[in-house]
């Protein structure tokens, strides 16, 4: 992985507690997609995708204790962008070959879909790239939305912006990186 | 694409999208009517907000599904193993039912599916590979091989088991309590086994608990196990709370807390409620609900969320749940006094023998009638004490018990005890039977460790006895005996030598003729002579005994005296005749006590060390590890009888190099033994010169020499510098210089260890024998051969006329009397020597 999320707000996160988050990330990453296999939509649309018990509990271990339960989520949310694109990017390599690399992520077969998915969402890490160069604040805010579930209220209390500038810049950035997404398929 | 030009897109974006669509192209190319780019970029994103199908509108769930798949599709096979299907699946891998290609038996192979996640899950899986491959157990699936493939994802192969979740299994057929109770124990055992290796399993659940075809129990997925005594500071277990099943986790782990032995003690518990009665304890009054009085407070005691409150350890639950199926009381529930009391009344049909509860039991009995004694000052109860049954039935207990369950510092046992001696100390209007409660209490304080305060109430008791009964009475002779066994326990021989010679002469002066009560008390003679060393005399005295005891025919005295004549022979390396008097104990034993009965396993222990001896080594295994089975269910693990028991059974399995095994066994009894005895103690010792035993034989010269000079030490010290003990610590110390090589320093250790065995044995004792053999070889090494010669020929001369010579040292002497003489160019003296058969 490139990067970790820091703890910002000046709070360094140690690396086992990061390790936790990615653990966690992981296992909330598989608990989604296996929702989305058993069509239990119900489960998992709502808007807080991301508070279920293990994150309750991650979040008032004592690793965390130092940071805000919101901002806790804001890093959470960094933690499954960058579980997700890696596993993408694992997705990726393999569609292409990866030499001899025997490879215990994927299944080509499962649900139809190929890796089609993984390079939709390595376009989306490279369009929020370029939305983060010329509006950091608006790239932060898909992080919150659409990778950590924050809702609207939570998001403009983590950006400190009002509730109309979110859902503003949240539709006008969705509609952009839809529009980059298609270019890339 | 710059900060400027996203605003301007954004600000059109905006203002178009709530236009009417056929308005939109228009407003948009009229805004900018250079930029036909930015036009068709608005154009689209607006598209994209109408559609609204993008993954960003789908959320993060299908992002999810898309990367994430169930099964390895290209893996076919791992090693020598050929993949067949999936069997299971979690949040840390796979798991695949697999066959061996060149064998084809079937295995499970587990795979950490997305190695590269984070080191914590590969650190993970690592633990539980480095866990199976510790564990070594039939009630646990065990490890066959691991590996990594070549993208670096590790994998593991383990048994596999094909079997049923014990919930399932229990619900399969009708299934009386006593049935799961008994599969119950069977978890339990394995789950101590994991304990005893310091792991604790943290997941326990039905689930994990398969029961196979033929009934045997197997645990399954340390996935989450962990090292007792790896606790990082700040690692509270918060991961593993999200990992553990929430209704099996204790609150401790649910509060994220660190888990320990306790809390896999938890999970059990709610096992065993699932077992009894099909369901979840939901709430706490639904935990009170199978029924049975007992086994609420089994279950409730095992998922007690105070831990204080909760058992000690999975030994304590099965303990209990083994007191419920022998109708015995239960350890849990030490405050309720009439419960015990009444209980033990209960079960007074049964025959005494009773598990380590029985002290407990003995000690409320006595705290019981003490109450209603200084409550109603009732006479009848008073004399019904005076003929002692309920002393006499106490002593029984504790005799053919050695009750301490559990190490000294068991505190529910001591409160216990501490109740009943402020109890007695109030007995003053009784002063009697006050005596008789400091005599009864002496002696259990003396089991528990608590030597000082034996030694406070045993003298009381004797003073009080001699002032109320009389100087010469039974019951002075009685305390004397009781007195010198604590004077053994301290080790002062020669104290408790002059006590029972008193007691045998109140006895004698008493009684005529011979009669049990004479016999009692000359067993403790000979039990105190063999203590001291003196095998010659403890001989002679036992012998008298069994000879006025023939006719007894089975009996518990008649059985202990011959327990110690087999002591005796033992010692004084008669071996011959303690196997033969030793197997004719342990019948006798059997049939008096029952099979598994600690008695029994002291005769096993007894036979075990003459096979030892005499080279035996697996007919001395076998007998250790019976006995040992027996040591355990009765004692538990954390018991100096257990810990004896562990040092002979890894000395015999060192003695068939089998260095690993034996080393982990004597490891956990010098633990077990320098807790309960402290430092300086003939037990500790004992660990300690087989641990030096296998440093020699391992050439590990500097540990060696530092176990034998920490023995001879310790026995100095306990024996004031005479006993044949000592010896064998120089002797030991001799082959460590021997091993240097250094033969002034290993000759003047043999011949002081010769000097100790000749003093303290007989100048004609096996042990002399040996030391002369070494002795002569350390000469012979030196070059001093006319010093040597007579040496070997001497140690020769004592194996030889041993009732079993031992072959080794004979075949020793004789190779190194044949290059003796062959440096000392006398052929003749050699040829002779090389045909002897």
């Amino acid at each position: 992985m490139a990067t970790h999320p820091s703890g910002g707000d000046g709070v360094p996160l140690e690396r086992a507690a990061l390790d936790d988050l990615f653990s966690a990330a992981y296992e909330e990453l598989r608990r989604l997609a296996s929702a989305v296999r058993r069509s239990d939509h119900g489960s998992t649309r709502s808007a807080t995708t991301l508070v279920n018990e293990a994150w309750v509990k991650l979040a008032s271990s004592p690793r965390f204790t130092a940071v805000s339960h919101l901002h806790f989520k804001r890093i959470a949310a960094r933690a499954m962008r960058q579980v997700l694109i890696e596993a993408a990017r694992r997705r990726h390599a393999t569609k292409r070959g990866g030499g001899d690399i025997q490879f215990v992520t994927l299944d080509e077969s499962a649900f139809g879909v190929g890796a089609g998915g993984a390079d939709e969402i390595l376009a989306l890490e490279t369009a929020l790239a370029a939305l983060a160069q010329v509006s950091p604040r608006q790239a932060e805010m898909v992080e919150c939305r659409f990778f950590g579930g924050l809702d609207v209220v939570e998001t403009a209390a983590v950006l400190d912006v009002s509730e109309a500038t979110v859902q503003r810049d949240w539709r006008a950035a969705k509609a952009w990186l839809a529009k980059e997404l298609r270019k890339s398929r | 694409m710059d900060a400027t030009r996203w605003e301007r897109l954004q600000s059109l974006f905006h203002d178009a999208v709530d236009r009417p669509p056929a308005e939109r192209a228009r407003f948009l190319r009229a805004a900018c009517p250079d930029d036909p780019a930015m036009v068709d970029e608005v154009l689209a994103a607006i598209a994209e907000d109408e559609q609204g199908d993008s993954l960003l509108d789908l959320g993060i769930e299908y992002a999810a599904e898309r990367v994430t798949g169930a099964t390895p599709e290209r893996l076919r096979e791992i090693g020598p193993y050929r993949l067949l299907r999936t069997i299971g699946e979690g949040g840390m891998g796979v798991v695949f039912l697999a066959e061996r290609t060149d064998l084809g038996t079937s295995a499970a192979v587990k795979i950490l599916r997305d190695a590269w996640l984070s080191p914590s899950r590969r650190q993970r899986f690592a633990a539980e590979q480095r866990t199976l491959a510790r564990l070594n157990h039939p009630g646990i699936a065990r490890l066959f091989d691991a590996g990594t493939l070549s993208d670096g994802t590790p994998w593991i192969v383990m048994e596999f088991v094909e079997g049923v979740p014990l919930t399932a299994h229990i619900q399969s057929r009708p299934f009386p309590v006593e049935a799961r109770l008994r599969l119950f124990l069977a978890v339990c055992e394995a789950v101590q086994y994991a304990h005893r290796h310091l792991i604790v399993h943290r997941d326990l659940k039905p689930s994990n608990v398969l029961v196979t075809t033929d009934g045997a129990v197997k645990l399954l997925d340390f996935g989450i196990a962990k090292d007792i005594g790896e606790v990082r500071p700040g690692d509270a277990g918060q991961t593993i709370a999200r990992l553990m099943t929430p209704a099996y986790a204790a609150p401790e782990q649910a509060r994220g807390e660190a888990a320990g032995v306790q809390s896999d003690v938890y999970s059990l518990g709610v096992m065993l409620f699932e077992l009894l009665t099909g369901v979840l304890p939901v709430a706490p009054q639904s935990r009170t609900a199978t029924g049975v009085a007992d086994l609420d407070v089994l279950c409730t005691t095992a998922m007690h969320p105070d831990l204080a409150r909760r058992y000690a350890s999975v030994e304590a639950l099965a303990r209990d749940v083994s007191h419920y199926l022998a109708s015995e009381p239960l350890e849990a529930r030490p405050d309720s006094l009439r419960y015990r009391a009444g209980k033990f009344v209960r079960r007074n049909r049964r025959p005494l023998a009773a598990a380590a509860a029985v002290i407990v039991a003995a000690v409320s009995l006595v705290a019981f009638y003490t109450l209603r004694l200084t409550d109603a000052r009732n006479a009848a109860l008073a004399e019904a004490l005076r003929t002692r049954r309920i002393q006499s039935m106490m002593l029984a207990l504790f005799n053919g018990g050695d009750a301490a369950a559990g190490p000294s510092e068991d505190l529910r046992v001591l409160t216990l005890v501490d109740r009943g001696l402020r109890e007695a100390q109030g007995l003053t209007g009784e002063p009697r039977v006050q005596a008789d409660m400091f005599d009864a209490l002496g002696g259990i304080y003396q089991k528990l460790g608590n030597l000082p305060q034996a030694e406070k109430l045993l003298t009381d008791a004797l003073d009080a006895r001699r002032r109320l009964a009389g100087p010469a009475s039974d019951d002075v002779a009685a305390s004397l005996v009781a007195l010198a066994r604590l004077r053994v326990a301290q080790a002062r021989f020669a104290d408790a030598e002059r006590l029972v010679r008193d007691a045998l002469a109140i006895r004698r002066g008493r009684d005529a003729g011979p009669t049990p009560a004479l016999a009692d008390t000359t067993t403790a003679l000979g039990e105190v002579m063999v203590e001291k060393g003196d095998y010659p005399a403890a001989i002679a005295v036992l012998e008298d005994v069994e000879a006025a005891r023939a006719a007894e025919g089975d009996t518990p005295e008649h059985a202990a005296s011959l327990r110690q004549l087999v002591n005796a022979y033992f010692y004084a390396g008669r071996l011959e005749d303690a196997q033969r008097v030793g197997r004719t104990t342990l019948e006798m034993t059997r049939r008096v006590h029952g099979a598994r009965h600690p008695f029994v396993a002291d005769d096993l222990i007894n036979l075990g060390a003459v096979a030892h001896e005499r080279g035996q080594y697996a007919e001395a295994e076998a007998r250790y590890r019976e006995a040992l089975a027996l040591n355990e269910g009765w004692y538990g693990a954390e018991h100096t009888r257990t810990a004896s028991n562990l040092t002979m059974l890894g000395r015999t399995l060192v003695r068939q190099n089998r260095f690993d095994e034996g080393v982990e066994y004597l490891q956990r009894a010098l633990a077990v033994q320098e807790r309960v005895y402290g430092p300086v103690h003939p037990a500790v010792a004992s660990a300690v010169n087989d641990l030096g035993s296998v440093a020699l034989a391992r050439k590990r010269l500097d540990d060696a020499a530092a176990a034998f000079s920490r023995m001879a030490d310790i026995y100095r010290a306990v024996y004031a510098g005479k006993h044949y003990l000592i010896g064998i610590a120089l002797s030991n110390l001799g082959s460590v210089a021997m091993e240097r090589p250094d033969y002034a320093r290993a000759e003047s250790l043999y011949r002081e260890a010769i000097a100790i065995f000749s003093d303290t044995q007989s100048p004609t004792h096996l042990n002399v024998g040996i030391a002369r053999i070494k002795l002569g070889r350390a000469l012979l090494r030196h070059g001093r051969l006319a010093e040597a010669e007579p040496e070997l020929l001497a140690g020769m001369d004592i194996l030889k006329t041993q009732t079993v010579p031992s072959v080794g040292w004979v075949k020793n002497a004789r190779e190194d009397l044949v290059a003796l003489y062959d440096r000392m160019k006398q052929p003749e003296k050699a040829a002779a020597l090389r045909a002897q058969p």
